[in-house]
């Protein structure tokens, strides 16, 4: 039925390695047009080094060719990376089309390319060079997906201040996911002028590059066989609609878009989505759960251990001793235009410490919290963090690599991976890289992916939340999500845990059960900020309270003492002080409406 | 002798078919192509594959439409004279070398043709012919018109005059005619048509010792180009030069009447379109036109085929449709001459083919399988292709 299968398979190899170019930076969330640049690029940098003999009698042309140009592609990759990869969204696509199409123009006016006429090379790619092409480049994704780049890279795809604060480098992951793309495409440039003998400027435009993302996007931009399931569909479609004799002309260009259309309304995440969703191909090929093997049977090994012993624990970072300064800040402000929402803040947190920063709705303590974590500059003042001083040039994630994890007032997960997943990303901090080893199939990365899985299974067991393992964190109830967010930045072993509000939304119950986890952590050592709406739960689990009002602090001490402050009760009720009793009616109020503080 | 060759012929063919029937490449009615008597008496039984792969979508549809049209209309034609009959298959390359390479092995593996003519667009050809060529099947390009078709292999053929056949005769002729010394040339250096065609002006102008006094590039889709005619003006050329798609030759020519450029205006091959006329109107008068198709032509074979395909598709056929049925013709030249409708023998007669009289003259291959006919500057007069005296 498909004529001359050899072609037809040698095309949907080739195409799905420029797919799979694509598939490199989609996986990290960058919607990039430039690849069809590069490939031209690479393509026209490897027929002026391809040799006509082996190499030194044994290298074969092709492989001197694509070497150079993977190298062309993720070189030009990388200059044009350092400032593009910062634009989001279809920001970058612009900017990355109208490089491509510099790149055109440059080389139609070239004499070495042969301008607009193109240049005629050898052929030296058919059906093997091709497969093995895009079998190598297919792996190197599988084996990606399951390693710390590749979590951290469905990280930044989800939520890029997430990703920030569990200490990925997200500038520089996105720089890497760029450059990949870059070298496969450059591979890709340099296969597909070897297999059609021509190598033509003009070929590599717009629409060859927006062929490419779609293809993509309808294989499935989140699983590793992705682009080469939307690669097989588009090479098949024309075969198909000749093998069932429809006559050439309009009519198969609108069956084509027709089946398009039907691909992208009912399966938004491409035929990868079906795939993974139908098999259980899901676990070995998920963008971010580990490979099947390394699942255990039962997500909570600790629980069926049957005699072999649990994997070696990651070695934890050292802890700062109790009383060693965690934190200091003095006269800190910051000002949002005429508004100022702190001022001249000085704070201090010692190791060992709960700490609980309370005060009424607009009072400052998330903006407290961001100056903290190195989300927001501050205005003025001095900030330093587990030794790092803050100041303009010091980004979020090195901030949470010293040592600070923190959960968001409003819940920040990674909606679409699974709840093991999102404590997957929380070992950024602590886990190794794995890929390279990942590649070689090494006894050691298995260990330490054991470990790492270990470490993120522990923390969920912690929160309760072990048996939703695969549940996807956007279908937990809130209290869960906030139940989760607390396990995954625990996954970090931080030093300083800042928690925004972590009992929004929780029943008594509930507070109660996070209150005990809350005075555990600190046995472990581990320094706590606690910002909290529940005042009641802040005296009972805090050993110091910080009472906040209007960017000011208006009180500081032990919180028995601060409950009875005079400021403290006028700041939350409005009038001079009638007691303690008072304060504690007003906060069982602000429990029983849960979330509506927010 | 020619009896014995042809028996010769047909037993190889015979004997061949029976060893090679099992083999599914070169199935199909190999044997059965050979045919009795020679030339008009030529009876072939089975009907000989001619496989088209033209661009019938995408950004060259227009040109694929009307080749599609000569070539049906040619092979209707043959197929009512009798004798010998073909079975055309058309296919889609839209416009896509890939589509156009997995055609072409298609039509050179599982679904074997005798001849393979095409494909639309030259940069495709680059990229398709050397298949061809490699299976051994003759491929006729009907409308590739760039340099280094030819040279991919001696199976591929083309009756369309390329640029550097066409242009030195239109610049001679343009320069007799209005005695010209100093011109602007003007083409959009993008595209690998218009490029071509520009060298072959630059080279023909330096030929007959026109000065260039500015030479002004631009981009295939360019359509504003009254800062650029302003350039050219400054100098006052005595004529302006373009090579440029009729996309762009359209704007250019209604923008360079509109800022009172009167001089004449000397076009490659992609002014040669009745769209020119069309489209620009009033200000296309003037325009001078090499073309590889005298369409005013007062020969029968001109006129019936312009009067055939008339009836047929209720328009006028451009050079693009008669190239296409040209292109049948030879091919039919071809198979009668040595009453095989066999690859080999094909091209094997194809490259003799001499003196053949087409809807575009007498026509010959040149030693290197390109196209050898006379070539006719025409000139826009009242609306219509006039033949510049």
């Amino acid at each position: 039925m498909f004529a001359d299968s050899s072609t037809t398979f040698t095309l949907i190899a080739l195409t799905g390695v420029f797919a799979y170019s694509f598939y490199a930076v989609l996986v990290a969330g960058q919607l990039s047009l430039g690849q069809a640049g590069f490939a031209s690029l690479a393509a026209f940098a490897s027929t002026q080094a391809v040799p006509d003999e082996p190499m030194f009698g044994v290298v074969p042309p092709l492989a001197v060719g694509i070497v150079v140009g993977m190298v062309t592609g993720a070189f030009a990759a990388f200059v044009l990376g350092l400032p593009v990869t910062r634009l989001r969204g279809v920001f970058l696509a612009i900017a990355t089309l109208g490089f491509a199409e510099m790149i055109r123009i440059v080389l139609i006016n070239q004499s070495w390319t042969g301008g607009a006429q193109g240049l005629s090379v050898p052929k030296l790619v058919g059906p093997p060079e091709a497969w093995i092409a895009v079998g190598v480049i297919g792996f190197w994704f599988l084996r990606q997906g399951g390693s710390k780049l590749g979590r951290a890279l469905a990280a930044i795809r989800e939520d890029e201040l997430a990703a920030k604060a569990m200490g990925i480098d997200v500038t520089r992951y996105r720089l890497a996911a760029f450059v990949t793309a870059g070298a496969v495409a450059g591979l890709f440039g340099v296969l597909w002028v070897h297999f059609s003998r021509f190598a033509d400027p003009n070929e590599f435009s717009f629409a060859f590059a927006v062929d490419g993302l779609v293809t993509t996007v309808v294989g499935g931009s989140t699983f590793f066989l992705g682009p080469l399931l939307g690669s097989g569909f588009f090479t098949a479609v024309p075969e198909l609609q000749r093998a069932v004799g429809i006559e050439a002309g309009w009519l198969r260009p609108f069956i084509a878009g027709v089946l398009l259309l039907v691909v992208v309304l009912f399966l938004p995440d491409g035929f990868g989505g079906l795939v993974s969703k139908l098999g259980r191909l899901r676990r070995w090929g998920g963008p971010v759960l580990a490979r099947g093997s390394l699942v255990p049977r039962s997500p909570m090994p600790d629980r069926t251990m049957d005699g072999t012993s649990p994997p070696p624990a990651l070695p934890a970072p050292k802890l700062p001793p109790p009383g060693d300064e965690v934190v200091r800040m003095s006269g800190v402000s910051k000002d949002y235009g005429g508004v100022h929402a702190v001022r001249d803040v000085d704070l201090e947190i010692r190791g060992g410490e709960i700490l609980g920063l309370i005060g009424p709705n607009g009072a400052g303590k998330t903006t407290l919290v961001n100056i903290l974590t190195g989300m927001t500059e501050p205005s003025a003042g001095e900030v330093r963090v587990l030794g790092v001083r803050l100041g303009g040039s010091v980004p979020a994630h090195r901030v949470a690599l010293a040592g600070v994890s923190r959960t968001f007032q409003h819940s920040k997960l990674f909606e679409r991976l699974s709840v093991l997943d999102n404590v997957l990303v929380g070992t950024h901090r602590v886990a190794p890289s794995t890929l390279l080893r990942r590649m070689l199939f090494l006894p050691s990365a298995r260990r330490t992916e054991r470990q790492v899985l270990a470490s993120a299974l522990a923390r969920l067991e912690r929160v309760g939340l072990a048996e939703r393992a695969t549940t996807p964190a956007g279908d937990l109830a809130y209290g869960d999500q906030r139940r989760l967010e607390i396990a995954r930045a625990l996954a970090a072993q931080p030093s300083l845990l800042v928690l925004d509000e972590p009992a929004a939304g929780m029943n008594h119950v509930e507070a109660a059960e996070l209150s005990e986890l809350i005075r555990t952590l600190a046995d472990d050592g581990i320094t706590v900020l606690l910002i909290e709406h529940n005042v009641r739960m802040v005296l009972d689990t805090c050993t110091r309270v910080v009472v906040l009002d209007f960017g000011e602090v208006i009180a500081s001490g032990e919180p028995d003492v601060v409950a009875r402050d005079p400021h403290v009760v006028e700041a939350y009720l409005g009038t001079a002080a009638e007691g303690e009793a008072e304060l504690a009616v007003e906060t069982s109020a602000h429990e029983a409406d849960g979330s509506g503080e927010q | 002798m020619r009896w014995f060759r042809t028996a010769a012929v047909a037993a190889a063919a015979v004997t061949l078919a029976a060893c090679t029937s099992a083999d599914e490449t070169s199935a199909g009615p190999e044997g059965e192509l050979v045919g009795s008597g020679t030339g008009d008496e030529c009876t072939i039984d089975s009907p000989v594959p001619v496989g088209a792969v033209l661009s019938l979508t995408g950004a060259a549809a227009s040109y694929g439409e009307t080749q599609r049209n000569g070539l049906e209309l040619a092979v209707d034609q043959l197929n009512e004279a009798g004798g010998v009959t073909y079975e055309l298959t058309v296919e889609d390359d839209q416009t896509d070398p890939k589509q156009g390479i997995t055609v072409f092995e298609q039509f050179t593996g599982s679904d074997p043709q005798s001849v393979i003519i095409g494909p639309t667009l030259s940069n495709t050809a680059k990229q398709t012919d050397p298949i061809a060529h490699e299976a051994g099947t003759p491929v006729l390009g009907i409308s590739n018109t760039a340099e280094g078709i030819t040279e991919i292999g001696n199976y591929v053929f083309r009756d369309s005059l390329t640029e550097s056949a066409v242009i030195p005769e239109t610049v001679a002729a343009a320069t007799e005619a209005y005695g010209l010394q100093d011109v602007v040339v003007m083409y959009s250096n993008d595209d690998a048509f218009t490029e071509s065609g520009y060298e072959a002006f630059a080279a023909a102008l330096d030929e007959v010792g026109v000065e260039v006094s500015e030479t002004i590039t631009f981009s295939k889709s360019d359509t504003e180009f009254r800062a650029l005619l302003e350039q050219a003006a400054s100098s006052d050329p005595d004529a302006l030069v373009v090579s440029a798609l009729i996309e762009a030759a359209v704007p250019l020519v209604t923008q360079a009447r509109e800022a009172g450029m009167q001089m004449p205006i000397i076009g490659g091959n992609g002014f040669n379109s009745p769209q020119l006329m069309a489209d620009a109107g009033d200000a296309a008068e003037g325009v001078v036109v090499g073309a590889a198709w005298n369409s005013t032509a007062d020969d029968p074979l001109t006129t019936e085929f312009i009067q055939s395909y008339e009836d047929e598709y209720g328009a006028q056929p451009d050079q693009f449709a008669a190239q296409a049925y040209a292109g049948m013709t030879l091919v039919d030249s071809a198979v009668r001459a040595g009453c095989s409708g066999e690859r080999e023998a094909i091209r094997e007669n194809l490259a003799g083919l001499s003196d053949v009289p087409t809807v575009l003259g007498e026509f010959s291959f040149t030693d290197g399988r390109d196209a050898e006919h006379p070539a006719v500057v025409q000139v826009v007069e009242d609306g219509s292709f006039a033949v510049l005296e």
